[in-house]
């Protein structure tokens, strides 16, 4: 056994005819480094509430026999191998498991949790291997008919409000979402389109992943909302380490958008 | 004979040289005029669209300059309008079913009903659309087999264009014994829709009990899909109903057949035989 590292995200040494045990929230990766190859073999847990909270990471000796491995062929015997926390590349829809309203005049802050992709990464240059998601999520259509919308991921939380009661998942990266509900109406927040496309991933020191937080406003006469995502991660996360960037550029019309866009067309 | 030459130096020949150096200067003109046009139409309009912009702007410039260079040379365009319009009839005539594919293409290609890429239905033929030419549309089957529908065809037949829109619904026909709790028969459905990960979660699957049938109760579960989920999304889903259905003892049925004798004549003779005494046999 080598030594631990401080996160699951540090850069660690496989030399050659070692394996990697990672087990990630409801993912279990096995990274082989073979002469000349790596072969990675994953399976995910059927239920993620059974899955640990935190990262368990081991380097043995032992290899991956499996015919199920996918095998990468690199020359280069550099043992060094990172696995980079990255968001999903299509928003994901998150629906609270009670609905919640915003009355009129109210501020919140929701912290929502998006599991991570893991990218493999390996030798001197980082050269990606392949990008696993610790958790698979089911897809979901977001739009307000079946002919106009976009291809979503569907992701169950709690949306919670009280940063204490967060709890501590190593696959899955809080982002912190400011609602203002200036309209004269309560707001649901019963869907909501989470662009994750669009953010980064930054590490905290105490083992944690954020992100960038979102705020949004509902101005009382128009129905239209700007996004702002803001340029780092969350204060009171402490000192931070960003660790991907986002997939798709941010752009200034992008993320301004119909309130029914972003929360879903109430019946 | 001086004469002659000074006729050819002044006016004939003037006027073939103006005539020549009109119809250059459109064999010129048109090829440039159409690669501008492709240049402004490219980003702007489909593949489909700005070829055909090319084309007609490379003939019409080239026409406009033929044109020019007849009358230069004395030619009345008025007669010779006439005279083609005369010969398109007598051609169109002759031809009639391929102007008729033609001007169905003319529609086609406003009506826009498909792209070159989509997938399409025509009648029996399904398959992925190749090109949409001026008298056909070119077809490649899933079966790897190239077909020619005419644009006549196409204008009069319904056509399905399956990749138009990002999503689609899988309905799926089932019948589930007498014996068995409609209620529960649902939530088994919609868990196994739930832990597929294909099917969509919203639009929600949609269960329909479609009525009493002859040995069955029938049931219609439509499931939504990605379009390049459907087919993975109807493999996966009627396995896992399947064993969702026997993990919880719900029975699918097959046809019976109840054989009464009636009162006026005698009973069945039934014989039961020993399996295994049958075997040897």
């Amino acid at each position: 056994m080598s030594e631990r590292p401080e996160h699951w995200w540090a850069p660690l040494e496989v030399p050659t005819d070692r394996i990697l045990t990672c087990r990630l929230g409801p993912l279990a990766l096995d990274i082989h480094h073979a002469p000349g190859e790596w072969r990675l073999l994953h399976r995910h847990d059927d239920d993620e509430a059974d899955a640990p909270a935190e990262a368990e990471l081991a380097v043995a000796v032992g290899s991956i026999d499996d015919d199920g491995a996918d095998r990468f062929m690199v020359a280069d015997p550099d043992p060094r191998l990172t696995l980079v926390p990255c968001l999903l590349d299509r928003p994901v829809v998150i629906r609270p498991r009670q609905p919640v309203f915003l009355p009129q005049g109210e501020a919140i802050t929701l912290y929502v949790s998006t599991p991570v992709v893991v990218a493999v990464r390996v030798g001197a240059g980082d050269r990606l291997l392949r990008e696993i998601p610790s958790l698979p999520l089911s897809d979901t259509w977001f739009g307000s008919t079946t002919r106009e919308g976009e291809l979503c991921y569907s992701g169950r939380t709690r949306a919670r409000h009280l940063r204490a009661e967060l709890p501590r998942r190593a696959h899955r990266a809080v982002t912190p979402f400011q609602v203002r509900n200036e309209a004269d109406t309560p707001l649901p927040l019963d869907r909501l389109s989470l662009p994750v496309q669009m953010l980064s991933v930054y590490g905290a020191a105490d083992g944690g992943l954020w992100t960038e937080p979102l705020s949004l406003t509902r101005g009382g006469d128009s129905d239209l909302a700007a996004l702002d995502v803001e340029e780092d991660a969350p204060e009171f996360a402490g000192a931070t380490e960003r660790l991907s960037g986002p997939r798709e550029p941010r752009t200034s019309g992008g993320l301004v958008r119909a309130f029914s866009e972003l929360f879903g067309d109430r019946p | 004979m001086s004469g002659v030459l000074e006729v050819l130096a002044n006016d004939t020949f003037a006027m073939v040289m103006r005539a020549a150096f009109l119809f250059a200067l459109g064999v010129v003109l048109a090829p440039l005029c159409s690669r501008l046009v492709t240049r402004f139409a490219e980003d702007r309009f489909s593949a489909h669209h700005s070829q055909l912009m090319r084309r007609l702007v490379f003939y019409g410039v080239l026409a406009l300059f033929l044109a020019s260079a007849l009358r230069e040379l004395g030619f009345s365009l008025g007669v010779l309008m006439g005279a083609a319009g005369v010969l398109t009839v007598a051609i169109g005539f002759a031809s009639q079913t391929s102007a008729s594919n033609l001007i169905s293409g003319l529609f086609l290609i406003g009506e826009r009903p498909f792209e070159v890429g989509d997938i399409i239905r025509v009648g029996t033929t399904t398959g992925e659309v190749l090109s949409i030419d001026a008298l056909s549309v070119k077809l490649r089957t899933f079966d790897n087999l190239f077909v020619r529908i005419p644009n006549e065809t196409l204008i009069k037949s319904e056509v399905t264009t399956l990749t138009r829109y990002p999503i689609r619904r899988l309905d799926l026909a089932l019948g589930v014994a007498y014996k068995e709790d409609v209620d529960r028969v649902r939530e088994v459905l919609l868990e196994v829709a739930d832990r597929n990960r294909l099917c969509l979660d919203e639009p929600p699957p949609l269960f329909i009990f479609l009525g009493f049938g002859d040995s069955a109760l029938n049931i219609q579960f439509s499931v939504w899909a990605a379009r390049e989920n459907f087919l993975p999304l109807r493999n996966s889903i009627t396995a896992e109903i399947k064993a969702a259905f026997d993990a919880a003892d719900i029975e699918i049925p097959f046809p019976h057949r109840s054989l009464y004798a009636g009162e006026a004549t005698k009973p069945f003779p039934v014989t039961v035989v020993d399996p295994d005494r049958r075997q040897d046999d």
